[in-house]
């Protein structure tokens, strides 16, 4: 305790040097992590950024045009319409677009905070987006087809999170109220079936989706192998989903469902009106983050050939024009993913700590 | 019936939950009957075989990465059996080296020193943000593949050897020394076990605190260094040696295993970093204060207030990582390194295209080993659990 403290003097600020000195060098021990970290920092971002962007080669539209020892970005400059649209027909490709303004125009609608009756439209709205998306990106009625063997890339990365998200909130929702529910044989089923999806590996759901799916169809039926990854991914989700809103009801306090019960209400009034409002606040985060899991599990239906964002860089490879771009595809793909996922988890970060501030 | 009691009736809630319950179980049972009546149709169409006798066929696949005595000579079985193994395997590894990373990057992100809790912070939020497919493919194909050949192999001690066709490591001619030193540890494990429980049952009864975390270190980690010390010195090793133009002897650990486990281990570390990190950071400073307000010493408040509470927090999600890691282990199959899912699902299911009785095989086996880590964490999370009214 020094004299200017214990007499109440606020010292002036201490000068940047010795702020450093304190925060950085105040122990040997300190001293010895802050060089060996600051060690570590360059030796990874000189290399990284020598190779990215000082030795990288920008320019041109052939192999033969990266010289310079670096990145080689002509490669995904030549490969970008395939990294976002795979091989969806390029004079079509407009309708890809479309969609994703849609939908990014649903999302904002959906935190607009004037929006009026929102229990009601952000789920019809949502529902009704849904419709307009697939008519737009599969055809039919007045559009041409595109089959979904042409979909690829960073759009079908986005379509399999979408529609799979969409699918499996309101089934764990509804497998979230049967897990808490007091009647014996719906929270027996319900368990069995979140506890099922979440015990299995993604990778054996797609396969058990893309395989045996069309077993159990009735003879001459046969299901679009996108759907059948699209439901296989849903389940799990939806299992993980049911989790996350589970932990969220949990946090209901019990006097919530005694006070509606007490005002005449039945259980799905209480649920929907009282409970579910409450407690999806409280999930909120936990399904967000639920979410990005979906979005990084998307990948894995290259596994059953078809070719998403990873998977379309991956295939990339093979191109004997461009031997040896891995670095490339590889940085590519993991910028886009990071980058939406990162986007997600700051926003899911943001709804929790607005969420402690409105209590 | 006078339609009064009938409305009764649809308002008595005991009838109307018993309704609904029935309403569930008839849906699911006619769900079933068709899906199995629809299967056992295309099945016949299709002319496929089913049933378990495939299980006892030769199966005629050679594995690249075997720990059992397995020859493609063996049946199907046994090739079930390669995979599993290597699917433990992975997990067990992957999972150690993920909690050791993890632990010292959770620290390191509490750490007052700038630096080094943003250079943690990078970490996490690189790893966490990006699929593991991406890191597995990574691994693969940029690192692994990109690796010098035999010749000019990178040498860790000059024990070890790691090149383009994977890691090749010393191996004891002879098991014996330290199937003996497994032994003496798992007593030790258990001795430490017994320690405990006798160890809480007098505190409760007298209040006299044994010093089990002593004991606890000894046995944990004196012990076995001691053991596999020991073991190592007296067995022979078969140590790999560059002979033309590949190692001869020691074991290689195929491309595919190295590059699965740096993947697991790296991307799951990120996840327990910021467990660890929760775990720490959940305990309030009051309950410091409150256990020294009690004249409690600060390593009994450490033992006996804070670890407790961290712990609370950090065992259910870290159990949850651990069956990440057990299910993530699939990811081997979109490298082909033979674990379960790529022998099983993949290679013998080429074989005999029993693609029902695979599949179910497959699910059954990370059920048993899942629902048993579900069942504890479901027990440990009611056991521990704030209780409201």
């Amino acid at each position: 305790m020094t004299a200017a403290s214990t007499l109440g003097v606020r010292p002036v600020r201490a000068s940047l040097l010795r702020r450093l000195k304190a925060d950085y060098f105040s122990t040997p021990l300190n001293a010895v992590v802050s060089v060996l970290c600051l060690a570590a920092i360059v030796a990874i971002l000189v290399p990284l950024v020598r190779w990215s962007v000082i030795n990288a080669d920008f320019a041109g539209t052939t192999r033969a045009d990266c010289t310079s020892g670096g990145a080689c970005w002509v490669f995904v400059k030549a490969r970008f319409g395939q990294f976002m649209y795979g091989f969806y027909p390029p004079s079509e490709r407009w309708r890809v677009n479309l969609a994703a303004c849609l939908m990014i125009g649903a999302t904002a609608l959906s935190f607009w905070p004037g929006l009026p009756r929102r229990a009601l439209a952000v789920p019809v709205l949502w529902a009704g987006l849904l419709v307009v998306a697939a008519w737009l990106l599969a055809g039919g009625a007045g559009l041409p087809r595109v089959e979904t063997r042409q979909w690829g890339g960073l759009m079908l990365t986005v379509f399999l999170s979408v529609y799979a998200g969409a699918l499996a909130v309101p089934l764990g929702i509804l497998l979230a109220l049967g897990r808490q529910s007091e009647l014996p044989v719906i929270r027996l089923v319900a368990t069995i079936f979140i506890e099922f999806w979440r015990g299995v590996p993604i990778i054996t759901v797609i396969f058990l989706a893309s395989l045996l799916l069309p077993l159990v169809m009735p003879a001459g039926w046969d299901i679009d192998r996108l759907i059948r990854a699209l439901v296989g991914l849903a389940f799990v989700i939806a299992a993980y989903m049911a989790e996350a809103v589970r932990g969220g009801l949990q946090a209901v306090p019990k006097g919530q469902w005694e006070a509606a019960s007490a005002q005449g209400l039945g259980y799905w009034q209480t649920t929907g009106l009282i409970v579910l409002p409450q407690a999806l606040r409280i999930s909120m985060p936990a399904m967000t983050n639920e979410f990005i899991a979906l979005v990084k599990n998307t990948s894995l239906v290259s596994i059953v050939s078809i070719f998403d964002l990873l998977g379309i860089a991956q295939a990339s490879l093979a191109d004997p024009a461009w031997v040896g771009m891995n670095m490339e595809a590889y940085a590519f793909a993991g910028t886009v993913y990071w980058l939406i996922c990162f986007g997600l988890s700051r926003w899911s970060r943001h709804l929790e700590t607005s969420r402690k501030t409105t209590h | 019936m006078p339609a009064g009691e009938l409305t009764r009736y649809f308002y008595d809630k005991r009838v109307r939950e018993i309704f609904w319950q029935v309403a569930l179980l008839a849906g699911l049972a006619g769900t079933i009957v068709v899906v199995v009546r629809n299967a056992s149709q295309n099945m016949v169409n299709a002319g496929m075989a089913s049933g378990f006798d495939f299980l006892w066929r030769t199966s005629g696949i050679d594995v690249p990465f075997v720990l059992t005595n397995y020859t493609p000579d063996s049946n199907i079985l046994a090739l079930l059996w390669v995979g599993v193994a290597n699917t433990l395997v992975i997990t067990f590894v992957a999972a150690i080296a993920a909690t050791l990373l993890g632990f010292v990057i959770g620290v390191a992100r509490l750490s007052a020193n700038k630096l080094l809790s943003g250079l943690a912070g990078a970490y996490i939020e690189f790893v966490r943000n990006i699929p593991l497919l991406f890191f597995v493919l990574f691994w693969y194909f940029g690192v692994i593949a990109a690796l010098p050949g035999p010749r000019q192999s990178i040498g860790l001690f000059a024990v070890a050897f790691l090149n383009n066709r994977g890691l090749t490591i010393p191996v004891p001619t002879d098991g014996t020394a330290f199937r003996i030193a497994a032994l003496v540890v798992l007593v030790g494990f258990i001795a430490q076990a017994a320690i405990a429980i006798w160890a809480k049952r007098r505190r409760d009864a007298t209040g006299a605190i044994f010093p089990v975390w002593a004991t606890g270190l000894a046995l944990f980690l004196g012990v076995p260094a001691v053991a596999f010390g020991i073991a190592s010195v007296v067995s022979a090793w078969d140590v790999p040696a560059l002979r033309g133009f590949n190692f001869r002897g020691g074991f290689v650990l195929v491309p595919e295993f190295v590059a699965l486990f740096a993947a697991l281990a790296t991307y799951t570390a990120g996840f327990i970093a910021e467990i660890v990190r929760g775990g720490i950071q959940s305990v309030v400073k009051g309950q410091w204060e409150a256990a020294y307000a009690l004249g409690l010493r600060p390593n009994r408040a450490l033992s006996l207030v804070v670890i407790p509470q961290a712990m609370r927090v950090m065992i259910p999600p870290l159990t949850s990582q651990y069956l990440n890691v057990l299910k993530n282990s699939s990811f081997g199959a979109a490298i082909a390194f033979p674990e379960l899912v790529s022998v099983f699902v993949g290679s013998a299911l080429t074989n005999t295209g029993q693609a029902i009785e695979i599949i179910a095989i497959t699910l059954a086996i990370y059920l048993a080993l899942g629902l048993a880590v579900s069942a504890f964490m479901n027990w440990y999370n009611a056991r521990t659990r704030l209780v409201t009214r």
